[in-house]
């Protein structure tokens, strides 16, 4: 009985002992040898051109931060494909945070997604960056200090997009439509905004389902309303559909103009015809105007992805950049809550210029500019035959 | 008047999607008692397949070699051969296992096989397109992205002849093949076989009906039928997502059931009757395109509840 008594003893000191290896070991690793950064975003489904663009994008500044030596660990990316989809989403966001190496995560092009996600952050205590997703209410007194975000809000988008369309070209007869999802009616309000702070009331407006494939009846509602000009609030399936539509509708002595979840690559699959002319606001700058966004380009375009560079490519980049400033400023050992306050008083000059973040942990660095697309192609519109006159958006 | 035109031509394309999808359901439901529901789909595939097969013919240079009517044609022989294969793997894996189990089962599997061909549609498209595109020396305009982002359809129907040319066509379309299988059903021995064993399995096989023989032959011809209705999707749509079949399948399903689910006639109905009601509700009611699916769903619901046969089904007496 004693014996075994002894044995069970002996059974237990080894058990612990081998605990406190294993326990050790792993402090050994948190303690800089690995750290790692979370990454969510639209990596398939409908939204994936712009999501897959953003992962290697933000994996791109990642690497160069690593080969560059100067930080005394290995940074790693927990890349989460959130499906634009708010459950995927939590469970990716519930994914990253069990990690205990996780010191910070960026992430979200869309709106819904990021608002479901963002009490799983609050609650772990990591800190989040968004990077694409622009509905306002996501930064906020509420959610200070965990959230922050380095990308313009729907409002901020829409401004600039309004001041040309409004004040500058001075359309008057607008039907507006969006979906009725996060995104889309975040857009829509921001846009009916814009509108009402003129005077203008819309012709029409309508707001469809989320994936609506078949827009024909609000195309003829925007042919039988005598519009002028049509704004869509909504990413590239619907608001491509609504321009292919519009065509073939023969509306097209019509403004077309929208938000930036159009500008990809995807719009051009309805046609070069029918996609002439889709006037969009990008935010950030023109990355070919500095020495840095050629340096940018050059970089992603040399990495061979299959993917082109979107709209929020060079915000999912900046994200990775204010981040690695954010670690260089917590030292050798980065934790979430070092990383939390490092965040919020960056000061960081990437590709998009300085970044700093106000009261509620929204960007102060504002920037946006117009897009069209032109003989199968989307260029920035000061550089375009709208901008000079040869060419006409029409409703005129 | 411009306005009811206009909205009277789109009920009628989108009619002839739901159409031809539910009548998928309703040849499949007539011999075999089982709601494939994986028709929207297997559609969807057929779609794809042939958006596939254009980047590789493409590639391979057969449209400057051939009259491009052959090419066209070719396309929807490779997207009918596609989907009847389709149709038979979902015969022989996902119901023919589950013929002597509950009805339930069958159905689950469908689904589940659904969600199969969608994830292989977002997974596999790209690099299988890719791949054969590159074997024919493919350029790198043709290079197809990802699955999983939106595709757009080639410019098959008179891409040079506008787009009244086109919607008639669709139209025209849907309507000869209608014609076809109506005569298919009624004027030959196979057709007829078919109408036997949609109404009495037993009395068929008693009567010398080759009834496994009649059923695979239903799944091809069943399969043709989605691959031509997805191709005529695709030619109205121009835009395609992997993730589609989903709601062409519901779709087609509710206009199969209204119409009467036994009934292809009745599937006609039934898709004409849900796409006037999607339409002409986002087009005359006030922000109504935000409603206009659920406003054809409770269509759907209420005639469930008080005419569950259908339009055109016959009510079935069980007699204890």
């Amino acid at each position: 009985m004693a014996r075994k008594r002894k044995s069970l003893l002996l059974f237990l000191v080894l058990l612990l002992v081998l605990v406190m290896i294993v326990s050790a070991c792993d402090q050994n690793a948190t303690k800089g040898k690995v750290v790692k950064i979370g990454f969510l975003g639209p990596i398939t489904g409908g939204d994936a051109a712009e999501g897959a663009a953003a992962r290697n994008a933000f994996q791109l500044a990642i690497d160069q931060a690593n080969a560059s030596g100067k930080y005394p660990y290995t940074i790693k990316v927990i890349s989460v494909d959130d499906q634009s989809t708010e459950n995927v989403a939590v469970s990716g966001a519930q994914q990253i945070v069990s990690d205990p190496l996780v010191v910070a995560a960026s992430g979200f092009w869309n709106s819904g997604p990021a608002a479901a996600s963002i009490p799983v952050f609050k609650e772990a205590e990591i800190p989040l960056l968004i990077w694409g997703a622009i509905r306002e209410s996501l930064t906020s007194p509420d959610n200070m200090p965990w959230i922050t975000r380095s990308a313009p809000t729907d409002k901020q988008e829409n401004i600039p997009l309004a001041s040309m369309v409004l004040d500058e070209m001075g359309y008057k007869d607008w039907f507006v439509v969006s979906d009725v999802g996060s995104y889309g009616s975040g857009n829509f309000e921001a846009f009916s905004g814009e509108l009402a702070a003129r005077g203008i009331t819309p012709i029409g407006s309508e707001q469809v389902p989320e994936g609506a494939t078949d827009l024909s009846a609000v195309v003829q509602k925007i042919k039988s309303s005598g519009a002028k000009a049509v704004y869509c609030g909504s990413t590239v399936g619907i608001g491509s559909q609504l321009k292919r539509q519009l065509f073939d509708a023969g509306v097209t002595d019509v403004l077309f103009c929208g938000i930036s979840g159009m500008k990809t690559e995807d719009f051009l699959k309805i046609g070069n015809t029918a996609a002439e002319g889709a006037l969009v606001v990008s935010p950030g700058v023109i990355l070919d105007e500095a020495e840095a966004g050629r340096k940018f380009i050059a970089d992603y375009q040399a990495e061979g992805f299959s993917e082109p560079i979107g709209a929020y490519t060079p915000y999912a980049y900046e994200a990775a950049l204010i981040l690695l400033n954010a670690l260089s400023a917590c030292g050798n050992n980065p934790t979430a809550e070092t990383m939390v306050n490092a965040i919020l008083n960056s000061k960081t000059t990437g590709i998009m210029g300085t970044t700093t973040f106000n009261e509620i942990g929204q960007t102060t660095n504002v920037a946006a500019y117009l897009n069209v697309i032109e003989d199968g192609a989307w260029i920035p519109y000061q550089n375009s035959a709208y901008a000079s006159g040869a060419r006409s958006f029409g409703g005129k | 008047m411009e306005m009811f035109a206009g909205l009277l031509v789109s009920a009628l394309l989108l009619g002839c999607t739901y159409t031809l999808i539910a009548v998928g359901f309703s040849l499949f439901f007539g011999v075999m008692d089982v709601v494939v529901f994986c028709c929207g789909d297997i559609a969807i595939f057929g779609a794809f397949s042939i958006m596939g097969a254009y980047v590789v013919l493409m590639s391979a240079g057969l449209f400057n070699t051939l009259p491009f009517i052959v090419c066209v044609a070719l396309l929807l022989l490779i997207g009918a051969l596609f989907c009847a294969t389709l149709g038979l793997v979902a015969y022989r894996f996902s119901i023919k296992p589950f013929s002597h189990s509950s009805e339930l089962m069958p159905l689950l599997s469908t689904i589940a096989l659904g969600t199969v061909i969608k994830e292989v549609l977002g997974l596999m498209f790209m690099p299988a397109v890719n791949a054969s595109a590159s074997a024919f020396g493919g350029e790198a305009a043709l290079k197809v992205v990802s699955g999983r982002n939106p595709q757009g359809f080639p410019e098959l129907l008179f891409p040079n002849g506008g787009v009244n040319l086109r919607y008639v066509t669709i139209i025209c379309v849907t309507v000869l093949l209608l014609l076809l299988l109506f005569i298919f059903l009624n004027k030959t021995k196979m057709g007829l076989s078919m109408q036997a064993v949609s109404q009495n399995k037993e009395l068929s096989m008693m009567t010398g009906i080759n009834v496994s023989r009649t059923i695979v032959v239903t799944f091809i011809i069943g399969g043709v039928m989605l691959a031509i209705g997805g191709f005529l999707v695709g030619s109205y749509q121009k835009i395609m997502s992997f993730d589609n079949g989903a709601m062409y399948g519901a779709k087609g399903f509710s206009a199969a059931v209204v119409g009467g689910l036994r009934n292809t006639w009745g599937a006609v109905i039934g898709g004409m009757l849900l796409a006037f009601v999607e339409v002409f509700v986002a087009g005359y009611v006030a922000n109504g395109a935000a409603y206009a699916g659920v406003v054809a769903f409770v269509v759907v619901v209420i005639f469930i509840i008080f005419k569950p046969e259908g339009i055109i089904g016959e009510k079935t007496v069980e007699k204890v």
